[in-house]
């Protein structure tokens, strides 16, 4: 059962980042760097990259929640530095961390989350019962979420991310920490929706989930974009047998403090 | 507005769930308010304004041990008769000091003969009858409890000093109107005479007191105040682990303002202060008369009170909410919380009266926001007091509030 209907043309722009800076207050080096980036609509795109790399500050700057130094971004056709408010209907965001309250049950967290994002009655109880569906929850919906297990915790968390049925979701690292089956579930759930038309931006350390769900992966450290492209291509490219050693042929060998 | 309730509900159904949130905000301050109560006015009882207790040893059996008895009873004392085990002066002090009883008096035997020779050579050396004026001073043993408060003992020997000095005024008075009348009068009459008084006192107030000042009245709303801003903790802590676990980052990637959140945990412990000082105020109310505690009553004011408890409820709130915002762990905030409640508590009077604390710290009470909101509460209910009279306290706690609310809303993440 889709959860999302889609009405976006496919390759139109979703994200269109031209030149980010962004550093934090005391820090030697910036967190981007001049990055650019384009993700196009309807399409699943991966980013990998080392601890530090930028990943999470950039999802940050997509999702408004810190504004860059330089550079411009545009989420489909909305600056989210002068747009917020148009731009927070037309994301969900999925935190690494399990973004949830433990103390409520699995329905009172995403009721709590689609009242948030305005929806009431009737209209929010359907869209509660569906993303609880949509992740295989329903029956534990008045279960407390301290009760569940890490990978219900990120089925959640999933969940919550595509209450307000977002035309582009952003995913930071959604999988760490649970196990195979959960991931996989995770794994088709993302599929379909991409499948139905969302834009999926997801960044993760888990190099071959991405080379299966991701169209287009890129490598980001030091805050520039080194490079992108299909997986295969990429490994072709730099003549790597897998990613493993794509990532520590472009990023290094040396652990990140 | 349905997100801003929606938001204070979810509030109350986390707290609903977090038992020892709910003893901290409910056991607590109750327990706080019966035991200090109950201690405060036993100390009461300690140092006299209550009935006292006297062992009594009349080896007597004369005019002055039985003048003595009755007039120490008439001053407020209960007169105990020493037993037959406890007829010697040795055993009154034994039971005396051991803690039985907090005072003992013996009337040694032929203390009345003496006592009518000893005022009989005083009156006839002073009248010019002859014979000297020095007299032999007649010692009477009094014993008291070690632990016996300084005032209380002091009190006693005031009473016991006055009813000796009243006896004595009595027969001298008698033999004085013998002398000049050559009659003599009906001791009953003389005492009458001497008893009669000739000034009253009045005690004049511009506005009737609304309350007797007693222990309950002090700590009924002192708790009651200690309770509700002990919410900061909760409120605080919460708004820490929605920055720490992710939460605080989802909500600000949806359509909704961190001031409609805020907001919700404002409404929602506001709705927690109400019933908090409901608890203290029923337990006053219906408790206390039980064990023996005069009940806490509002006869009047309640519209001053109502405001008082939301400002000072507000108030509380919002030092939550910068609790929240300046620590950067819930260890920090229930630390800093707690120790930053405990501390203006105790300058601010909930534990000591202000009026029984010295100058100095008389003079810093006036920086707490509890002393404001107690000081408001004892106006409105024991002096009777409107709400023009206590604006200056209750815009001290609006002050702060917007005060603290300002400065949360300018250091919380992601409010662009």
């Amino acid at each position: 059962m889709s959860v999302i209907n889609r009405n976006q043309a496919a390759g139109d722009g979703a994200i269109n980042a031209c030149s980010l800076v962004k550093r934090y207050p005391g820090a030697a080096d910036p967190a981007l760097d001049h990055l650019e980036l384009q993700v196009r609509a309807g399409e699943f795109y991966g980013l990998l990259g080392p601890n530090g790399a930028g990943k999470s500050t950039l999802i940050a700057l997509l999702s408004g929640l810190l504004r860059a130094d330089s550079g411009t971004i545009d989420i489909m056709g909305v600056d989210p530095a002068q747009q917020l408010p148009a731009l927070k209907p037309l994301i969900g965001l999925v935190p690494q961390e399990i973004a949830l309250y433990d103390g409520l049950t699995a329905a009172e967290n995403l009721s709590f989350f689609a009242a948030m994002q305005g929806l009431n009655g009737p209209i929010r109880r359907d869209r509660v019962a569906r993303c609880l569906h949509f992740v295989h929850l329903t029956k534990h919906a008045d279960h407390r979420v301290a009760t569940f297990s890490g990978g219900m915790k990120r089925r959640l968390n999933l969940a919550a991310g595509l209450l307000g049925e977002p035309r582009l979701l952003l995913l930071d690292e959604p999988t760490v920490g649970i196990d195979v089956q959960s991931r996989a579930l995770i794994y088709e759930k993302l599929l379909e929706l991409n499948a139905h038309g969302t834009t999926i931006f997801y960044t993760t350390h888990y190099l071959e989930e991405a080379r299966d769900l991701c169209r287009r992966l890129g490598i980001i450290d030091h805050g520039r974009l080194i490079d992108e492209g299909p997986p295969e291509s990429l490994l072709q490219r730099y003549r790597a047998a897998t990613l493993d050693e794509l990532m520590l042929r472009l990023a290094g060998s040396r652990p990140r403090d | 507005m349905m997100k801003l309730f929606t938001a204070a509900v979810k509030e109350l159904k986390l707290l609903a769930g977090d038992r020892t949130g709910l003893l901290v905000l409910f056991v607590m301050p109750a327990i706080l308010v019966v035991v200090i109560t109950l201690v405060q006015e036993n100390i009461m009882r300690l140092t006299g304004q209550e009935l006292t207790e006297v062992l009594y040893l009349d080896l007597d059996r004369g005019p002055v041990g039985t003048s003595l008895a009755e007039q120490l009873s008439a001053a407020g004392l209960v007169i105990v008769a020493a037993p037959p085990e406890r007829a010697t002066i040795a055993s009154v002090r034994e039971a005396v000091i051991g803690g039985m009883y907090r005072v003992g008096v013996v009337v040694p035997a032929g203390t009345s003969d003496l006592f009518e020779q000893e005022s009989l050579r005083l009156f006839r050396g002073l009248t010019g009858q002859g014979g000297d004026a020095d007299t032999t001073r007649i010692a009477l043993p009094v014993f008291y409890d070690p632990a016996v408060m300084a005032s209380l003992r002091s009190g006693l020997s005031a009473r016991i000093e006055t009813a000796l000095t009243a006896i004595t005024i009595e027969r001298q008075l008698g033999r004085l109107q013998a002398l000049m009348t050559g009659k003599t009068t009906d001791g009953n009459q003389l005492a009458e005479l001497l008893d009669q008084p000739l000034f009253s006192l009045t005690e004049g107030t511009d506005a009737a007191p609304a309350q007797q000042y007693n222990p309950v009245q002090q700590n009924v709303p002192a708790w009651a105040l200690f309770g509700m801003f002990f919410t900061a903790i909760p409120i605080g802590g919460g708004l820490l682990k929605e920055r720490s676990s992710g939460i605080w980052l989802r909500l600000m990637s949806l359509p909704v303002s961190p001031l409609t959140l805020l907001g919700g945990k404002i409404l929602a412990y506001l709705v927690i202060c109400c019933c908090q000082f409901l608890l203290i105020c029923l337990i006053g109310a219906i408790l206390f008369p039980l064990l023996g505690l005069p009940a806490f009553t509002v006869s009047g004011g309640g519209a001053g009170v109502v405001v008082t408890v939301l400002l000072a409820g507000l108030a509380a709130c919002a030092f939550g909410i910068v609790l929240g915002v300046i620590c950067s762990s819930y260890e920090q905030a229930s630390t800093l919380g707690a120790t930053s409640v405990v501390v203006a508590a105790a300058v601010g009077g909930v534990m000591v009266p202000v009026y029984a604390m010295p100058p100095i710290m008389q003079s810093i009470s006036i920086i707490s926001p509890l002393n404001w909101g107690l000081t408001a509460l004892h106006d409105i209910l024991v002096r009777g007091a409107g709400l023009p009279a206590v604006w200056d306290d209750l815009g001290l706690l609006l002050a702060f509030t917007v005060m603290a609310l300002g400065l949360a809303c300018r250091l919380l993440p992601g409010r662009h």
